[in-house]
C-alpha cells in the first residue's frame, strides 16, 4: 500500500492543535502557488527528492547495497553536490568496510535514479488498483506538504515537489496509455483529484495517443478514433435511455431521501420481484398462450357458464375455461408453418423460467452475500455508527433532524448496553434462556397449530365441493373461506410474534429481528406446506381436472392475500398512526416495518411460483398486485410513517431477504413443481399432458421421436448419457463436493491469513508509537544538544554541498527522518531507506549507553535487535551484511574512553552527550580544520545537525582508527 | 434545455464525460442546476471557459446540501480553493463522486476527507468529536462524547496510533457494506 501519506507530519502536537484548521486555506492549493518559492541548495533538493521518492525504490536501494564499494564511491564523487552529506565518507580510499553500509547506499537514491526513464517499474504494470492508490498517495502527500503554512516548517522545496509531481504524473499517464479506452476512462474517473487535474491527465494521454497514432497510418487511425468516439457517444446515449426507462426512479429517490436506505430496500425488493413477474409473464405468454391464440385452439366455454363478476375474486367458474389455467391448454401438436408441440412448449417454458429465476436469484444472492457478509465483521457498531451511518441521500429537513435524534439515542443505547452486559448473573441468564425457550415453543406450536387447522378446514371445504361445471354463486363464494383464513392467520399471528418479542429480552437488536423473521418464515412455510400436501394428495385424486382446481386455489390465495396486504397497511400503518398521534401519543408515529413487509412479499412470490405450473398466466395478477402495492405502500409510508428509529444494517438485511426468497420460497416451489411433473399423474381429460403417466414422459416421447432422425442423435445421446444416467449425477455430485471442500479449505486459510495480517498491523502500530515516543524524547532533549553543539563544523558543511538552508526547523526534519524510517518499516520498500541510518544509529547508541549504565531498557534492545535483523535480511552481500554491527562495535570501542563522562546521565541524554562528544572529537581530530558553521546566526538545523553529528562521529572514528 | 452546442463544445462535453460518471444529458442538467443558483453570474456560454466561481453560501443552499450536517465540509473538500467556493468543474466533480456510479474506493477517499476536519490526513479525536457533534446536534454530554470517540478509536484504529488513517477508515468501510449507498446524493429528484 504505497498510498500512505508520506509527507504528513507525524508530530502529535500538530494534530492536537485546533488552530491548524485555519491552514486548510492552503490545503488544496495547487503546487505552483507555493509562496515560499526560493532557490534551495541543490543538495537539499536532492535530499527531499530522495525522501519523497523513497516509496517504491526498493529495487534501486537493493541494487545500491549490492554495489561494489569502489563503484559506489565513484558514483558518489561523480554526483558530487547532488548527493547527501554522506559523501565525504566515501572519498577515503582506504575506508574500512563499514563505510559501505546499507544506509549509506540507500542515500544514493537521488535525482539520477529519479529521472531515470525506466522508473516506470515503480508502478506495477497491473495498475488498476495501484495507480489510484499511488495517485492518492501523491495527492495526499501534496496536501500535507502544504497543509502547514508556516515557513519554518516548510522543508521541502518547491522544485522537488514539482519534480516529484511531474514524475508521478508521467507514470500515471504512461499507465493510462497502456490500457484500453474503457479502462482508461475508468482509470481517469477513479482518480481522486479535482476535475482540472483529471482533465489535464486526460489531455496528456490523448495527446500521446494521437501522436503515437500519427506515426502509423494516420488516416486509418483518424477513422478508428472517430468511430470509437462515435461508439462511445452512442454508448453514453444508450446509458441515458436506460436511465430514462428505469422504473420509479424519482419515487425511489424521494423515499430514500426521506426514509433512508433501509426502507428503500423494501421498495427495491418489490421492484425486482415485479420485474421477475413481468419476465415470467412475457415468457409464458409468448411461448404458451400466443400459440394457442394463433392457431385458434381456444378452449370451449360451456354455454351455461357466464361471466358473473365474482370470478375476479374466486377465479372459478368462467375463468376455469380460459387460458388462465392449465386445463384450458390443448395437448395437440399445432400444425402450421412449423410444428409446434404444445406439450413440449409447456414443459420447457416452465422449466426454463424456473431455471432462469433460480440462476438470477443465486447470482444476486451470491454477490450480495459476498458484499455484505464475507467482508463485514460483527462489530459492536461504535465506529460504524459514527463514521458510516450517515445517509447522505437524506435531504429532508425533518428527516435529518430525526436522524440526528435517532443516532444520538442509538449511540447512548450502545454505551448503556456495553455497561449493562457486564452485570448478568447466571440466574438472569437462565431466566432469559427460559423465556426464549418458551417463546420459541409457543410460536412453533402456534405455527403448526395453524397449519393443521387449515388442513382440516380445507378437507371440510373439499367435501362440500362437487366436481361439476356450474357452481352457484354462494358455492363459489364459499371457496373463499380457506384463503381468507390463511391470510387472516398470516396477518394476525405475526402480531403475536411481535408481542413475544416485547417480553423477550434480547441482548442485541439484530438477534431480535432474526428471531422474528425465523418465526414468521416457519409460520408461512408450514401453512403453505400443509396446503401443498393437501393439493398433491387429496385434490389430485378427486377432481377430473385437478391442476385447474389447484390453480384456482392459488389464484384465490393470491387475490385474498392482496386484499389483506392492503388491509395490513391500513391497520398496521394508518390506524396506528391515528392512534399514535390522536389517542395515545405515547406510542408515537409508527415506523415502517421492513421485515414484516418483505416477508409478505416473499410469501406472495412463493404463491406465484407454485402457481406457475397450474396457472401460467398467474404472473399477470401478480404484476397487477405488485403495481398497486407499490403505490399503496408509498402513499401509506409518506402519510403515516416516520423514518426508522434505529439505523439498522440494511445491506445485511437485504442479503437475508434474498436468501429467504431463495431458500424456503424458491426451492420449495421448485421442488413442488418438480414433484408434480415427475410423480403425479396429469388429469386424464384436460390440459396439455392428458393421457400421460407423468409430465416428464413428454420428454421421453420426444426423444423416442428424435431417435428416428439422424441429425439429432446428439440430443438422444445427451438424454441417455446425461439426463437419465445415475453415474453422471454421481460424478457431478462428487466433483461439486470436492470443489466445495477445496474452497472451504481456502477460506479457512484466508481467515488465518487475515488474523495474521491484523496482528501485523497492530504490531506495526506498536512499532510506530514506540518510535514516536523515542522521537519525542529526542526532540525534548534537543535544546540541550543545540546549546552544546555550537561548535562549528565548516568542513562537513562544505563537503556536504553548500550553504546553510536557513529555514529548516529541526522538528520537521526529525519528523521527516522518522517518516522515512517508517516508510522503511512499512515493509513495502527497502528497509534501508535513506534516513533510518540516522535513527538506527541513534538506536544503536542507546543500548550501548544503557548497557554501560545497566539501566535495562528492554524495548530498546528489542528494537535494536529488530533493526539489526532487518539489516541482515535486506543486505545481500555477506561482507556488507553486518557493517552496521561493525559500526556499532567500532563505536563502542571508540566510546569506551568516554565512559566516565556518560555515567551520570540518563540513557537518552547519554546519546546526546555521545553525539556531542563525537563531534567534539571530530573537531579535535580535524585539528586545524576549519570550524563547521553551526553558529546560531545561520540557524543550524538540528536534524541535519544530527546527521552531521553522525558524520562527524564517523569521521572522528576514521581518524581515531588512522591514529592507531 | 436550450441549445446544447452553445454551452459546451463537443470536446468539452467529451472531457466531462470521460472525467465524471455522468452522461451528456446529466452534465447539462447539472450545468443548469449550477446556473440556477446564480443566473446572473453564470453565463450560458461555457465554450471559452469563463472563470466563474459560486460562493459557498449559494452552493450550501442547494437542496442536497441544505440539510446535510456536513455541507460545509463537503463544499470545502470538493472546491479547488478549499473554502467551499465552487467552479462548475468542482460542482460536477462533487456530484460525480457522490453519484451512484462512483466506486467505493473513491467514495471512501472523499468521505475520509470530509471527516478529516483539520486536513491533516488523519481522523484524530478532535475530528471525531466534531463529527459526533454534527451528527447529534451537540446533545451528548462531554463524557458521552468522549466515550463514543474512545470506542470508535478502539474499534477502528488498527495500528493503535491514536488516530485513523485512510487505511483504518477503509477497514471500517469494508465492514459496512451499505456505505456505498449511504454516501450518495442524487440530483435527479430535484428536477
Amino acid at each position: 500500500m504505497t498510498h500512505y501519506s508520506n509527507g504528513s507530519f507525524y508530530n502529535p502536537a500538530y494534530h492536537d492543535s485546533e488552530t491548524l484548521e485555519l491552514d486548510r486555506r492552503s490545503a488544496r492549493m495547487p503546487h505552483h502557488s507555493n509562496p515560499y518559492a526560493q532557490e534551495e541548495p541543490p543538495w537539499q533538493a536532492g535530499r527531499t527528492t530522495a525522501f519523497s521518492t523513497v516509496m517504491g525504490q526498493r529495487g534501486h536501494a537493493d541494487h545500491g547495497s549490492r554495489m561494489d564499494p569502489w563503484e559506489g564511491r565513484q558514483e558518489d564523487s561523480r554526483r558530487g553536490q547532488g548527493s547527501l552529506p554522506m559523501g565525504p565518507l566515501s572519498t577515503h580510499p582506504q575506508s574500512p568496510p563499514w563505510q559501505q553500509t546499507p544506509h549509506r547506499s540507500s542515500f544514493q537514491i537521488d535525482s539520477t535514479a529519479y529521472h531515470d526513464a525506466s522508473t516506470l517499474s515503480r508502478f506495477p504494470t497491473t495498475f488498476s488498483a495501484n495507480m489510484t492508490m499511488g495517485l492518492r498517495g501523491m495527492t495526499m502527500r501534496r496536501m500535507s506538504m502544504f497543509a502547514n503554512g508556516d515557513p519554518s516548517h516548510l522543508s521541502i522545496t518547491e522544485v522537488a515537489i514539482q519534480n516529484e509531481l511531474e514524475h508521478e504524473e508521467q507514470n500515471l499517464v504512461k499507465d493510462l496509455i497502456a490500457c484500453s479506452t474503457k479502462d482508461r476512462i475508468h482509470g481517469i474517473r477513479k482518480l481522486p483529484m479535482s476535475y482540472e487535474e483529471k482533465k489535464h491527465i486526460r489531455s496528456q494521454v490523448l495527446a500521446f495517443k494521437s501522436s503515437k497514432k500519427s506515426r502509423h497510418l494516420s488516416c486509418f487511425a483518424d477513422c478508428s478514433e472517430n468511430v470509437s468516439l462515435s461508439f462511445r457517444r452512442c454508448g453514453s446515449s444508450m446509458a441515458l435511455a436506460r436511465q430514462t426507462l428505469a422504473l420509479w426512479q424519482g419515487t425511489m429517490k424521494e423515499i430514500g431521501g426521506r426514509f433512508g436506505t433501509s426502507v428503500l430496500s423494501y421498495f427495491l425488493f418489490l421492484k425486482s420481484l415485479l420485474m421477475l413477474n413481468i419476465f415470467s409473464f412475457l415468457v409464458n405468454f409468448a411461448f404458451i398462450t400466443i400459440p394457442m391464440f394463433a392457431y385458434n385452439h381456444l378452449p370451449q366455454i360451456p354455454a351455461n357458464v357466464t361471466f358473473r363478476g365474482l370470478e375476479l375474486l374466486t377465479g372459478a367458474g368462467y375463468f376455469n375455461y380460459t387460458v388462465m389455467y392449465y386445463g384450458a391448454y390443448s395437448p395437440e401438436t399445432i400444425m402450421g408453418l412449423l410444428d409446434y408441440n404444445m406439450q413440449l412448449a409447456y414443459f420447457f417454458t416452465i422449466a426454463a423460467y424456473m431455471g432462469l429465476c433460480g440462476a438470477s436469484i443465486i447470482y444476486s444472492m451470491a454477490s450480495s452475500f459476498k458484499m455484505n457478509y464475507v467482508l463485514s465483521d460483527p462489530m459492536a457498531g461504535g465506529s460504524w455508527q459514527l463514521l458510516c451511518s450517515w445517509d447522505f441521500s437524506v435531504t429532508n429537513e425533518k428527516a435529518v433532524r430525526q436522524r440526528k435524534n435517532n443516532l444520538r439515542i442509538q449511540l447512548k443505547e450502545t454505551m448503556s448496553e456495553k455497561i449493562q452486559r457486564k452485570g448478568l448473573t447466571p440466574a438472569e441468564k437462565m431466566k432469559h434462556f427460559g423465556i426464549h425457550l418458551g417463546a420459541w415453543f409457543i410460536s412453533t406450536s402456534l405455527a403448526f397449530g395453524c397449519g393443521s387447522a387449515i388442513y382440516f378446514l380445507s378437507q371440510y371445504e373439499q367435501q362440500q365441493t362437487a366436481d361439476k361445471d356450474d357452481w352457484s354463486l354462494q358455492h363459489e363464494a364459499e371457496t373463499l373461506l380457506v384463503p381468507f383464513v390463511v391470510s387472516l392467520v398470516n396477518l394476525v399471528v405475526p402480531l403475536f410474534y411481535s408481542l413475544f418479542n416485547k417480553f423477550e429480552l434480547y441482548s442485541n437488536q439484530r438477534r431480535q429481528i432474526y428471531a422474528l423473521i425465523v418465526r414468521n418464515v416457519i409460520l408461512k412455510m408450514s401453512i403453505l406446506g400443509i396446503l401443498c400436501y393437501f393439493w398433491m394428495n387429496e385434490v389430485a385424486n378427486k377432481f377430473s381436472c385437478w391442476e385447474s382446481m389447484v390453480g384456482q386455489a392459488l389464484y384465490r390465495l393470491v387475490i385474498v392475500d392482496f386484499f389483506f396486504m392492503m388491509l395490513g397497511s391500513f391497520f398496521g400503518e394508518f390506524l396506528s398512526n391515528v392512534i399514535g398521534t390522536r389517542l395515545i401519543p405515547r406510542l408515537g408515529v409508527p415506523e415502517f416495518d421492513v421485515a414484516r413487509n418483505v416477508l409478505d412479499l416473499i410469501y406472495a412470490q412463493t404463491l406465484a411460483w407454485i402457481g406457475i405450473y397450474f396457472s401460467p398466466l398467474l404472473p399477470v395478477i401478480q404484476i397487477f398486485k405488485f403495481l398497486v402495492l407499490f403505490y399503496l405502500k408509498k402513499v401509506s409510508l409518506m402519510q403515516n410513517c416516520q423514518p426508522p428509529l434505529r439505523v439498522g444494517r440494511a445491506a445485511q438485511m437485504k442479503t437475508i431477504f434474498i436468501a429467504l426468497l431463495f431458500f424456503p420460497s424458491f426451492v420449495g416451489s421448485l421442488s413442488l413443481v418438480a414433484y408434480t411433473s415427475w410423480s403425479l399423474t396429469p388429469s386424464k381429460h384436460c390440459g396439455p399432458f392428458q393421457g400421460l403417466n407423468n409430465t416428464f414422459s413428454v420428454v421421453e416421447l420426444w426423444i423416442t421421436d428424435l431417435e428416428g432422425i439422424s441429425a439429432s442423435t446428439w440430443v438422444v445421446w445427451i438424454y441417455h448419457k446425461v439426463v437419465r444416467s445415475e453415474i453422471f449425477y454421481f460424478l457431478v455430485t462428487i466433483i461439486i463436493l470436492f470443489i466445495t471442500f477445496i474452497f472451504w479449505q481456502v477460506t479457512q486459510g484466508r481467515k488465518l491469513l487475515i488474523i495474521l495480517l491484523r496482528q501485523q498491523i497492530v504490531n506495526e502500530g506498536k512499532d510506530k508509537t514506540f518510535l514516536l515516543e523515542k522521537l519525542q524524547t529526542l526532540q525534548k532533549s534537543q535544546p540541550t544538544q543545540q546549546s552544546r553543539s555550537r561548535i562549528p563544523k565548516q568542513q562537513t558543511k562544505r563537503r556536504s554541498g553548500g550553504s546553510s538552508t536557513g529555514v529548516r526547523s529541526n522538528s520537521n526534519a526529525m519528523v521527516q527522518t522518522f517518516l522515512a524510517g517508517e516508510q522503511g518499516s512499512r515493509g513495502n520498500y527497502s528497509r534501508d531507506v535513506p534516513v533510518p541510518s540516522d535513527i538506527s544509529t541513534s538506536f544503536q547508541r542507546i543500548p550501548i549507553a544503557s548497557d554501560r549504565q545497566s539501566s535495562s531498557d528492554a524495548p530498546i534492545l528489542a528494537m535494536q535487535g529488530r533493526q539489526r535483523a532487518e539489516v541482515h535480511n535486506y543486505s545481500t552481500s555477506s561482507t556488507l551484511a553486518n557493517p552496521l554491527v561493525q559500526v556499532m562495535q567500532a563505536r563502542q570501542e571508540h566510546d569506551r574512553p568516554s565512559d566516565g563522562m556518560d555515567d551520570g546521565s540518563s540513557s537518552m541524554s547519554g546519546i546526546m552527550m555521545q553525539v556531542m562528544e563525537a563531534r567534539k572529537r571530530a573537531d579535535e581530530g580535524d585539528g586545524m580544520q576549519a570550524r563547521p558553521p553551526a553558529t546560531e546566526s545561520s540557524v543550524p538545523t538540528t536534524s541535519s545537525a544530527l546527521i552531521q553529528a553522525m558524520l562527524a562521529r564517523q569521521q572522528a572514528q576514521n581518524e581515531y582508527d588512522d591514529g592507531y | 434545455m436550450g441549445n446544447k452546442q452553445t454551452i459546451f463544445t463537443a470536446q468539452q462535453l467529451d472531457a466531462y464525460q470521460d472525467c465524471t460518471y455522468f452522461t451528456r444529458k446529466e452534465i447539462l442538467r447539472l450545468f443548469f442546476r449550477y446556473r440556477d443558483l446564480a443566473p446572473q453570474l453564470v453565463p450560458l456560454d461555457y465554450t471559452d471557459q469563463p472563470d466563474v466561481k459560486l460562493p459557498y453560501e449559494l452552493i450550501g443552499s442547494m437542496p442536497e446540501l441544505k440539510d446535510n450536517p456536513f455541507r460545509q465540509r463537503i463544499a470545502e473538500v470538493f472546491s479547488e480553493d478549499g473554502e467551499g467556493n465552487m467552479t462548475l468543474d468542482d460542482f460536477l466533480d462533487m456530484f460525480s463522486v457522490l453519484s451512484e456510479m462512483a466506486p467505493r474506493d473513491l467514495k471512501a477517499y472523499y468521505a475520509f476527507k470530509i471527516y478529516d476536519f483539520n486536513n491533516d490526513d488523519f481522523i484524530c479525536k478532535l475530528d471525531l468529536v466534531k463529527t459526533l457533534n454534527k451528527l447529534t446536534r451537540n446533545e451528548l454530554t462531554e463524557d458521552e462524547v468522549r466515550m463514543v470517540c474512545e470506542k470508535v478509536m478502539d474499534e477502528a484504529d488498527m495500528d493503535n496510533d491514536g488516530r485513523l488513517s485512510l487505511e483504518d477508515f477503509q477497514h471500517v468501510i469494508v465492514r459496512a457494506p451499505e456505505f456505498l449507498r449511504l454516501l450518495l446524493f442524487d440530483f435527479h429528484k430535484h428536477n
